[in-house]
């Protein structure tokens, strides 16, 4: 695996593995778990983990110590464009490689990267990310979750909230406040804690989907190394805007076959039911297409320009696109359908036209709003004043 | 010069470079209220000091054989600064030649030697841009034809010393033809636009001698079209950019409530929403020069697809323009109407939004 291969040949590569794995033992996961899926599938997910894990599909671009695979950024997108096109199940372990693994890369010492990396590249450790609090979102400078060393650990008690995946995950990764007396930026640390442990609480939170993959959870004298700091003590801030850098990254390249597979299913419905015949209905998805088509053109020239990384400017143009243009096609999702789009199964069971409106309202809100990926634009991109 | 990234990044410098001296928006405000509408002497420095009609004229046809990107930095050069005239849609002419293959041999080498400027005339009066329902007549056999017809709002025809024309055939066949103004039978009436930037022309044709330019059996008018929207789609998505620039700076600059009106939010967050259109016109229209330079068959839905999407940023960055710039930029000497106007003719040349939508709707098969 070590030898670089071209891009066809990873392309041909990860088709045929794919192609395989989710014919046999894995037929049953294609298209679970993806957004506003969450719920679904757990166990078999975890072992779909596993299983790319072991076939070397995790870690693309770490180093091969870790467990890593040589790829460009390129092949990465690769990656992504073909496991959207193969239906392949949504990703436990997204938290996992897109946010931890990167900035361990950055940030972590030998040792905490040859204890942690490896558990992700094999799909062994799921991941969830703890910054957000009730009272510190879009501005997470407002932490206030405390934690208090004590020897050769630190003492955390506070809340996080919208933790995705917190109820199946095995650690966190947690910024919080470890000067008492610090505000605002200052004094913060990016602690890695293991959830199973009895200070820890976990209480799903049921989303406006009617179902739960984000969750509250509560530390009570819940405990972490000193050795699984990631950064100096009080340097959490810097860590954690590594990581954010890092959600805006790659994978969103690689959105694009996904997002034309739900716009093809949503343009075949409207020519099966006679919603295309209605000009205003046919002209919102001829612009719903051509705004796909932009986002393409925008990913192929970020590529182009890019190198082995995305700057947090060119993520933030795309985070807005993307998530601005999926949300459209929620709606145009349900309006196509019209009236039958209100009856759900007797559980609220939801199609995936319902589940793509739904959930879909949530694209514009997490990882950076849209109101953030705006100010950021305007200060940055702009330099518009303050 | 060899058309390699450096060579043309040295091309569009020496030419913004000329421009910025002689056809910056203030200059460009001075000429397009003017009687001819265009400024003569930019024109003579552009073409014969710069030579840049044979810029991707091959060489074995006494041109520079640079690619397509050379012509079309020129024309986004041209876009930025809404420089009026008949240069933009002279590179787009010979653009569409190169595309045409053989046939069109003779009018590229004719373009250089004699130094021809070009106009492009597709419209009809009933038609449209509709290539269908093209009425004009061609008369005539091998290199003897006649023309009769009438095209509107024909771009560049002011300024032009050759017209391009969409013409039927006895055998019905569409073709593209190659008209000399000053020929007789052939009658310009240049008009006072809503875009003062672009003047627009009715052609009268009446027996008027044309050569052919494009093959027989080919698709000639699609490709002069094709081109047209990427001069549109060009155009705009520069102008778009050079909009917002002047806005933001303006933003920066201006007070009010004892602070920059930039840095109020909601002025802000319109800024960062332009900036995402700019960023996705530039996108589009980048792709559609590659798929020009690579003669890719997406040319038909990858024009239409950048000109929709770059004439609608443009008109969306040039209306907010304006509404940023307060009272300033609703007068006359101000800029930000130039683009507003030119946002307006782009979207309403080569095909109304409703039709372009419906054909890229049918080119990707949706
Ligand atoms: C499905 C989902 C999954 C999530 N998963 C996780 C997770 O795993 N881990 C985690 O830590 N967090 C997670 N989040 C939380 C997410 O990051 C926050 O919801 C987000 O940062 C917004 O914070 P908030 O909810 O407190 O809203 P607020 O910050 O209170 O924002 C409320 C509104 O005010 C606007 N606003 C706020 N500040 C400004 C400003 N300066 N200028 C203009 N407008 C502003 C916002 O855009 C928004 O519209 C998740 C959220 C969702 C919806």
């Amino acid at each position: 695996m070590g030898a670089p291969v071209s891009d066809e040949q990873f392309r041909a590569e990860i088709r045929g593995w794919l192609r395989e794995a989710l014919t046999g033992p894995f037929a049953e996961a294609v298209g679970t778990g993806g957004e506003g899926r969450e719920h679904e599938a757990h166990e078999l997910r975890r072992e779909w983990e596993r299983h790319l894990g072991r076939a070397g599909w995790i870690g693309l671009s770490w180093p091969t110590e870790y467990g890593g695979r040589p790829a460009t950024l390129a092949q990465q997108v690769i990656f992504h464009e073909e496991y959207a096109r193969a239906g392949a199940p949504g990703r436990l372990g997204h938290m996992s490689e897109q946010l931890l693994g990167p900035t361990l890369l950055a940030f972590g010492t030998p040792e905490q990267k040859a204890r942690f990396l490896p558990r992700i590249t094999s799909g062994e450790d799921i991941w969830c990310q703890g910054y957000s609090e009730p009272g510190a979102g879009s501005d997470l400078a407002g932490v206030r979750t405390r934690a208090e060393r004590r020897g050769d650990h630190y003492v955390i008690t506070g809340q996080k909230v919208w933790t995705s995946l917190a109820h199946l995950a095995d650690w966190c990764f947690v910024l919080c406040r470890t000067d008492p007396g610090s505000t605002r930026h200052a004094g913060l640390s990016y602690l890695l804690v293991p959830m199973n442990q009895p200070g820890v609480t976990v209480r799903p939170i049921t989303q406006l989907t009617g179902t739960s993959e984000f969750n509250e959870v509560f530390f009570d004298e819940a405990v972490a190394a000193v050795e699984h700091r990631v950064g100096a003590e009080g340097e959490g801030w810097k860590v954690a805007m590594g990581t954010l850098g890092f959600e805006r990254g790659v994978s969103t390249l690689g959105q694009q076959i996904g997002f034309r597979r739900r716009l093809d299913a949503v343009i075949a419905r409207a020519r099966s039911n006679g919603a295309w015949q209605e000009p205003a209905l046919r002209d919102r998805l001829v612009d719903a297409y051509i705004g796909l088509e932009v986002m393409r053109h925008s990913a192929v020239r970020l590529l182009a320009s890019a190198g082995e990384g995305l700057s947090g400017l060119e993520a933030s143009i795309s985070k807005l696109q993307w998530a601005t243009w999926n949300r459209s096609l929620g709606e145009l999702a349900v309006d196509v359908e019209g009236a039958g789009a209100l009856l759900t199964g007797p559980g609220y069971e939801l199609d995936d036209a319902q589940t793509h409106f739904l959930f879909s309202r949530a694209n514009t809100i997490y990882g950076g709003s849209n109101e953030i990926q705006r100010n950021i634009i305007a200060e940055r991109l702009l330099g518009l004043p303050r | 010069m060899t058309g390699t990234p450096e060579d043309l990044a040295e091309i569009r410098a020496s030419v913004a470079e000329v421009l910025d001296g002689q056809a910056d928006l203030r200059r460009t405000h001075e000429v397009m209220v003017g009687e001819r509408g265009y400024d003569p002497l930019l024109h003579e420095l552009l073409t014969a000091e710069l030579g840049l009609l044979g810029l991707v004229v091959p060489e074995h046809l006494g041109g520079l054989g640079l690619d397509v990107p050379a012509a079309t930095a020129v024309i986004e050069e041209l876009g930025a600064r809404l420089v009026p005239g008949a240069l933009a849609t002279s590179l787009t002419a010979i653009l569409a030649a190169r595309a045409l293959g053989p046939s069109a041999e003779p009018l590229l080498a004719r373009v250089v030697d004699e130094q021809l400027t070009l106009a492009v005339a597709l419209a009809e009066d009933g038609a449209g841009w509709d290539l269908g329902q093209t009425a004009t007549r061609a008369t005539g056999a091998g290199d003897e034809w006649a023309l009769t017809g009438t095209k509107t709002v024909v771009p560049g025809a002011e300024a032009a010393r050759v017209v391009l024309v969409t013409a039927r055939n006895e055998g019905g066949e569409l073709g593209v033809y190659a008209v000399d103004r000053a020929a007789d039978g052939v009658d310009v009436r240049t008009h006072m636009t809503l875009d003062q930037t672009r003047r627009l022309s009715t052609v009268r044709l009446r027996e008027a001698a044309a050569t052919r330019v494009d093959a027989p059996g080919g698709d000639g008018a699609r490709v002069l079209l094709d081109h047209v929207r990427a001069m549109l789609a060009l155009e705009s998505a520069a102008a778009a950019r050079a909009c917002l620039d002047l806005t933001v700076d303006y933003l920066k600059v201006r007070e009010q409530f004892g602070r920059p009106i930039g840095s109020f939010q909601a002025l802000k967050h319109r800024c960062a929403d332009l900036a995402v259109a700019v960023a996705g016109a530039r996108a589009t229209a980048d792709h559609l020069v590659t798929t020009l330079r690579t003669g890719a068959a997406t040319r038909s839905h990858d024009a239409a697809l950048a000109k929709l999407v770059c004439a609608d940023t443009l008109m969306t960055v040039a209306a907010e323009a304006i509404q940023l710039h307060g009272g300033i930029g609703f007068t006359f000497e101000h800029h930000a109407h130039l683009f507003f106007k030119r946002g307006k003719s782009a979207q309403l040349l080569a095909g109304s939004a409703a039709a372009v939508r419906a054909e890229v709707a049918a080119l990707a098969g949706l």
